[in-house]
């Protein structure tokens, strides 16, 4: 066999190899979502949005109060952690710049980006459940919050840094003093951008478990109250899913399906928003 | 030395002596330029790139300012005071020298927004009257029969052309004293360059113009006095068909005869 000939069958094995592991890593998310699909609509009823946890073997038993303690969740954290973000992401991009104090925040925040989520439910534990002595919708929303706010604050500043300056200089120019500037014309060239980052960093948390379970913890009951625990569909799912009770696994696989189909969505619909501000 | 021509008319500006320095470098990239600029006529800054002209008209409505650490020394004279005193008031500053940019900057906004934009800085909140100073504005920049009818689309969706004259209309809308004007056509193709050169033209019946730009035609077209630039600095400032048909300093022949550039 000649040098080239020796190179060509190299290309090839690897060639073959790189493409059988992608394959294979694809294939288990297809496995994934296929399990999900086939289990979780089997298990998808009327009931489960009508009726409340029950104890196992009750007909009349759902998902309502996990669906709404997980949309109250999401919607107090989106509502602590989305204007933070993008005002610390603003400071970034268009106050500190390439200040010492910005480059800090900007890798401190990207260290709090792969931060275990088990840990910053443990300092919420802390710093509210304890001072307060019970669990607390309040305390799981501060904790998806905290782990929300570093991904909004990275894309807001990439997303606000991407506007172009002659922009700025351009309202500058017209006499516009700098919040205008901000608020006028920066926040809007890098509307779509923010949009995509707040969904992206509210599908980040919806699917969190290790956090909530010490914050707001759980509730086999439905209820609105932001002073007590909350169930969400994450640890309902979990607790469901290792119970030995079938209509309870039942549920538990219905949860999961919910919860992949909205954080799928809310993925998708993301990455469709920044799609169509680009092509713009 | 320099040979800079008296202007006899009433003048817009009047640079003296004037320096700047880059945030941290070691030498002034203008050096003592002195230049009066006058009144309702049309002034061209030419040279070779990193000649200055540009650092020196973004002096003109301290644009310098929105980066830290510039140094201005000297005098610039508009409306009786130096706008160069730390005192100054910007914002009211770029309210009465307004500029267009080398590339279009249309807001992300409506073409109505775009224009209305300046005068809703300066507090016009009347909805009859901002129409009016709207349209006004868009005919003043030969842009109304082309968008009357979309006022309430995206700017962005103009052409090239389009949205340079848009970006006029937006200056010329807050009623300016002195429009800059950065290579307004490096980035525009032929037709769109002479629609702009002949809105210049008819714009300084209203305000002083000042305008940076590489091409030499253009700046023999358009404008009624010429500088010309080299290393930070004037060389020679003269009636336009003076500097070019019998410049004065040996650099500017050298320049407009193209032996460098």
């Amino acid at each position: 066999m000649t040098a080239v000939e020796k190179r060509v069958v190299v290309n090839k094995i690897i060639l073959a190899l790189s493409t059988l592991s992608a394959v294979i890593a694809i294939a288990f998310l297809f496995w994934i979502l296929g399990v999900l699909v086939m289990k979780g609509v089997d298990a998808l009823n009327w009931n489960i949005f009508i009726f409340e946890g029950a104890p196992p073997g009750y007909e009349d038993s759902g998902l309502k109060h996990a669906l709404v303690g997980q949309v109250i969740l999401i919607t107090l954290a989106t509502v602590i952690g989305v204007p933070l973000g993008i005002l610390a992401g603003t400071y970034l991009s268009e106050y500190g710049k390439n200040s010492k104090l910005a480059h800090f925040i900007r890798d401190i925040s990207d260290i709090m980006m792969s931060a275990p989520s088990i840990v910053i439910g443990a300092f919420v534990y802390a710093i509210v459940v304890m001072p307060m002595g019970h669990f607390s919708a309040w305390a799981g929303a501060i904790a998806l919050a905290i782990i929300m706010i570093p991904i909004i604050l990275r894309t807001t500043d990439d997303m606000l840094q991407l506007v172009p300056g002659t922009l700025r200089e351009a309202a500058f120019a017209l006499g516009a003093p700098k919040y205008k500037v901000i608020m006028d014309v920066v926040y809007r060239g890098a509307k779509a951008g923010i949009l995509t980052g707040v969904l992206l960093g509210i599908a980040r948390v919806g699917g969190e478990t290790a956090p909530l379970l010490f914050t707001s913890f759980n509730d086999n009951f439905f209820t609105t109250d932001l002073n007590a625990a909350m169930p969400s569909l994450t640890v309902t799912m979990f607790n469901y899913a290792i119970s030995p009770y079938e209509d309870w696994q039942q549920l538990g696989w219905a949860a999961a399906f919910i919860l992949s189909m909205f954080i799928l969505g809310l993925n998708i619909m993301g990455r469709l928003i920044l799609f169509a501000g680009k092509r713009k | 030395m320099a040979s800079i021509i008296d202007i006899k008319d009433e003048c817009a500006l009047h640079v003296r002596d004037f320096e700047f320095t880059y945030k941290g470098a070691e030498a002034p990239s203008l050096k003592k330029v002195t230049m009066p600029i006058a009144k309702n006529s049309i002034t061209a800054l030419i040279g070779p790139s990193g000649c200055g002209k540009t650092t020196l008209l973004r002096s003109f409505n301290r644009m310098h300012d929105l980066y830290p650490g510039n140094i201005y020394n000297g005098e610039i004279e508009f409306e009786g005071r130096n706008i160069l005193s730390s005192k100054e008031d910007l914002i009211h500053l770029r309210t009465k020298i307004g500029m267009i940019f080398q590339k279009p900057t249309a807001f992300p906004m409506s073409i109505f927004d775009n224009i209305a934009y300046g005068m809703r800085l300066q507090g016009l909140k009347n909805k009859t009257e901002l129409a009016d100073r709207v349209e006004q504005a868009l005919k003043d920049a030969a842009l109304w029969k082309e968008v009357s009818d979309r006022l309430k689309n995206d700017a962005n969706g103009l052409s090239g052309g389009q949205q340079q004259r848009l970006c006029i209309a937006r200056a010329i809308a807050v009623e300016p004293e002195v429009l800059l004007f950065d290579e307004p056509t490096s980035a525009l193709d032929p037709i769109s360059t002479q629609g702009i050169e002949k809105l210049v033209i008819e714009l300084k019946d209203r305000v002083s113009i000042i305008i940076v730009t590489h091409n030499m035609q253009q700046a023999a077209r358009v404008s009624d006095y010429t500088g010309f630039m080299y290393l930070g600095e004037l060389i020679e400032l003269g009636h336009t068909e003076e500097l070019f048909v019998t410049p004065k300093e040996k650099l500017t022949q050298e320049y407009i005869t193209g032996k460098f550039g």
